[in-house]
């Protein structure tokens, strides 16, 4: 049982880890830079 | 009168009664242009397969005026500003006339679709393109045309320094955060399994593993996304200045040593409390950053506003040059429509100037030889050749600018109530924390371990937690409020400055008036009926430009009345205009001295006494004999009486303050019940004005919409504008009034009094849990567990309270 905890625990830290290594890659690429055009983006059509 | 059906333009969806000037057939379907402007584009949108975008119903008017920027560039202009990507280049253009999603959409898909772009992309907020194209295949020139074929303005763009300074800054704040946000949601999983384990036993070794996962995923969060607040911290102590920078620091700092210990020792951990706190304080932290951010763009707008070209004027003939290389004494040719480059004199022509931007007057101003032009008026009847005064650095427009960023760069940081109160609360519990590790290790003789326990236990209860959530929480609750109201409040800190606010200045034009005039009356004389002169003035009104003309215009509309073509139209700068009807009689329209100076006899007209109430007298003569006159007012704003009475209800003096002229300011202040009025203030002057206020002691709110207010709203406790002003001003105001009623300048004020109320109760009841917590600690009673959920119980009991807000009224 305990073992089962500790795999949970290391896999939601990998996973974690993961988001987070994706939250810095959009950071740096600028996906927060403009937060307006996006929400209006979903109404064009294509 | 010729009856015709109105027409809509296909493109820019403005109805017109005159003859369609272009048609254009197309399989069966016609469309009708007001102009071959509208035409071009059109065909250029269609062209592209976009047709789509007439079906899109979110245009609006646009929010810069375009005539203050300059349209004609050269590809050496140009070339200077491209920064080179390996094969590639790079160049930002800031486009002025975007004003809405579908604007951004139609320019990035047909930029896009020029030959050799690589890539687009445009924000809306800013109104950037920024745009990577090989050189090789276009030239950016091509680009610009393209763009202004759509009738949108291109202007290249250099960000300056201290934007790409704040974009590093923003972006270093959200990675802590992100990087805090993650951990900490990780984190509470374990302190959940913490908890129970607490109260139903656990095995010891799990409970020994959790606690080291624990400490893994907190020391990044206080080290890494805390380190802002340790270092600010350590820059308070170094300055002694205990602010919440240290109460934060000392939380979270402690809360980790103090788990460290119980670790090694076998204690309850209480990791969470240190990650909790450093993840809460980043938020507020990073939106604080963004509207810094908003603000300093403000004042790229106001540059980016001023004109870059100038038409030097000589034997040679004329030669466009750099706005820079005008030295004063240059001969410089202003045409109809441009801008003044420069502050300059005019020297030949006279003409009529509009300089709402820069001074607040609502109506265009007559500029004769030896009159004076300031930078950033638009020259608005007639080309004149100007003498330079001062060169460009120093025009009107940059002292404007100059002015918004020091008085934006000396606001006072007004100081949260929370934070005024760390400064003595944090030294306190350090002292007090400090008094009973020696008590106990000294007095009762404990051992050196538990001696530093009792005393992290002192500082772990005192952790700030509801008296950091105490000001962000009905802050929190009060904007969303307020945003519901129609009321954009710009910070947290704006509340607290409202509050205080014991004068209101209010500028006229524009805030407290539309600034667009209206017919108030008509009188006829000369046995000419009112029909009849709505009819004539109207026709030889519609070819002007002239803000009064286009009052009379659209009074003749809403009367039913179609303008006729009007023939030999002629416009005399601060008189008047005339023209001939087509039965051939000459009309004439203008001041009295006009009418006088072509042999109108001025008969004594009706009800002289309603000349007091108006505004703005135009008379006019048909056939040589005067017909009747118009009376115009510049319209009051919906709600200016109501907001008067209601700030003088909350004993806040208001007065007028504006660049008009003084009668027509003190006539608008009596007719709100307003009591003190300045009128031909200039931007300095009005500055001043609210400093030495602030110099008597006095909070001030200032209301403004136009450049030439910005200066004065930047200095002010507590600035205002409404939708619709300029975006200088709208940039620098602390509450944006959305929507046409001035009376939410009481509901923001009384919003603010609410919440300032809520954060004392909070504040209140996070003391009074500190005063019976500590003691009880001190003493060694409380167990940590017991003192984790007390805690939160009163951070609960703060939110709870914080959210009466939104019961608001």
């Amino acid at each position: 049982m305990d073992e089962t905890l500790i795999i949970l625990i290391v896999l939601s830290l990998c996973l974690g880890a993961a988001c987070w290594l994706v939250f810095i890659w959009a950071v740096k690429k600028g996906q927060f830079e403009d937060v307006e055009k996006p929400k209006h983006r979903m109404l064009d059509d294509d | 009168m010729s009856i015709q059906n109105e027409s809509i333009c296909s493109h820019c969806g403005i109805s017109f009664r005159w003859k369609a000037i272009v048609t254009v057939s197309d399989n069966g379907s016609e469309s009708r242009f007001c102009c071959r402007g509208c035409q071009g584009a059109w065909q250029l949108i269609c062209g592209a397969g976009l047709e789509s975008f007439y079906l899109r119903g979110d245009r609006h008017s646009p929010t810069v005026a375009e005539s203050l920027l300059q349209t004609v560039f050269n590809d050496a202009d140009l070339a200077r500003r491209l920064v080179p990507e390996g094969d590639l280049c790079r160049l930002d253009i800031l486009i002025a006339g975007i004003t809405c999603p579908s604007c951004v959409w139609l320019l990035e898909r047909i930029i896009a679709g020029i030959p050799g772009i690589e890539h687009v992309s445009l924000s809306y907020s800013g109104g950037i393109a920024s745009l990577r194209f090989d050189p090789r295949l276009v030239a950016p020139l091509e680009i610009f045309e393209v763009i202004s074929r759509l009738g949108y303005t291109p202007r290249p763009f250099s960000p300056e320094q201290s934007d790409l300074d704040a974009r590093r800054e923003r972006d270093d704040l959200l990675i802590r955060f992100g990087t805090a946000l993650f951990l900490t949601m990780q984190l509470m999983a374990y302190s959940y399994a913490l908890y129970a384990g607490y109260f139903q036993g656990m095995a010891a070794g799990m409970k020994l593993f959790l606690q080291y996962v624990s400490l893994a995923v907190t020391t990044p969060v206080v080290f890494y996304s805390g380190w802002p607040f340790l270092s600010g911290a350590w820059r308070s102590l170094k300055t002694r200045a205990p602010g919440m920078d240290l109460l934060i620091a000392l939380g979270s700092l402690s809360a980790w040593i103090y788990s460290l210990w119980a670790l090694f020792a076998g204690q309850e951990t209480y990791f969470e409390s240190a990650a909790m706190i450093v993840t809460f304080v980043l938020i507020g932290r990073l939106l604080e950053l963004s509207v810094r951010r908003r603000a300093m763009s403000g004042i790229g707008a106001l540059y980016a506003s001023a004109p870059r070209r100038a038409t030097i004027t000589g034997e040679g003939g004329s030669r466009q040059v750099e706005v820079d290389s005008v030295r004063p004494g240059d001969l410089l040719l202003v045409r109809q429509g441009e801008c003044f480059p420069v502050d300059c004199l005019v020297v030949e022509g006279e003409t009529e100037v509009d300089q709402s931007l820069a001074t607040g007057e609502s109506l265009p101003v007559l500029l004769q030889v030896g009159d004076q032009a300031r930078s950033g008026c638009i020259n608005v009847a007639a080309p004149v050749t100007v003498q330079a005064l001062r060169p460009a650095g120093q025009s009107y427009l940059m002292r404007v600018a100059s002015l918004v960023r020091m008085a934006q760069a000396g606001k006072p940081r007004l100081q949260l109530l929370a934070d005024r109160v760390s400064g003595w609360f944090v030294p306190a519990v350090i002292l007090l924390a400090v008094m009973v590790g020696f008590g106990r290790f000294l007095l009762a003789g404990e051992g050196a371990g538990a001696a530093v326990m009792s005393a992290l236990a002192v500082v772990l209860i005192a952790c700030p937690c509801a008296m950091g959530l105490a000001v962000p929480a009905a802050v929190l609750a009060a904007c969303s409020r307020a945003a519901s109201l129609g009321i954009i409040l710009r910070s947290g800190d704006v509340i607290e400055r409202l509050a205080t606010i014991r004068i209101a200045l209010l500028d006229k034009t524009g805030t407290i008036t539309r600034g667009q005039p209206r017919v108030m009356g008509i009188e006829t004389c000369g046995g000419y009926s009112e029909a009849e002169l709505i009819q004539s003035a109207a026709t030889v009104e519609q070819p002007a430009a002239h803000p009064l003309a286009g009052a009379i215009v659209r009074h003749a509309a809403e009367q039913g009345f179609l303008p006729e073509t009007c023939r030999e139209f002629r416009n005399i700068p601060g008189r008047g205009i005339s023209g001939y009807l087509p039965d051939g009689r000459l009309v004439l329209c203008g001041i009295e001295l006009f009418l006088n100076e072509n042999g109108v006899v001025l008969e004594e007209l009706r009800d002289p006494d309603k000349d007091k109430a108006a505004a703005t007298a135009v008379l006019v003569a048909i056939g040589g004999r005067l017909a009747g006159r118009y009376l115009l007012v510049d319209g009051l704003r919906r709600g200016a009486v109501e907001m008067v009475a209601g700030l003088a209800a909350g004993k806040i003096e208001v007065r007028l303050v504006s660049g008009d002229h003084q009668a027509t300011v003190e006539r608008i202040a009596a007719e709100i019940g307003v009591g003190s009025a300045s009128g031909g203030m200039t931007p300095d002057q009005k500055l001043a004005y609210v400093k030495s206020l602030q110099g008597q002691g006095r909070q001030v709110l200032m209301a403004g919409d136009g450049v030439n207010d910005a200066p004065a709203l930047a200095a002010a406790t507590v600035s205002c504008s409404l939708t619709g002003s300029s975006d200088i001003a709208l940039e620098n105001a602390d509450v944006i009034i959305t929507g046409d009623d001035l009376s939410g300048i009481v509901t923001a004020w009384r919003i603010s009094r609410a919440t300032v109320r809520i954060i004392k109760q909070n504040l209140a009841w996070a003391f009074l849990y500190n005063l019976i917590g500590i003691p009880i600690a001190m003493s060694g009673h409380l167990t940590p567990v017991y003192a984790a959920v007390a805690m939160t119980a009163s951070s609960l009991l703060v939110s709870l309270n914080s959210l009466r807000l939104m019961r608001f009224k």
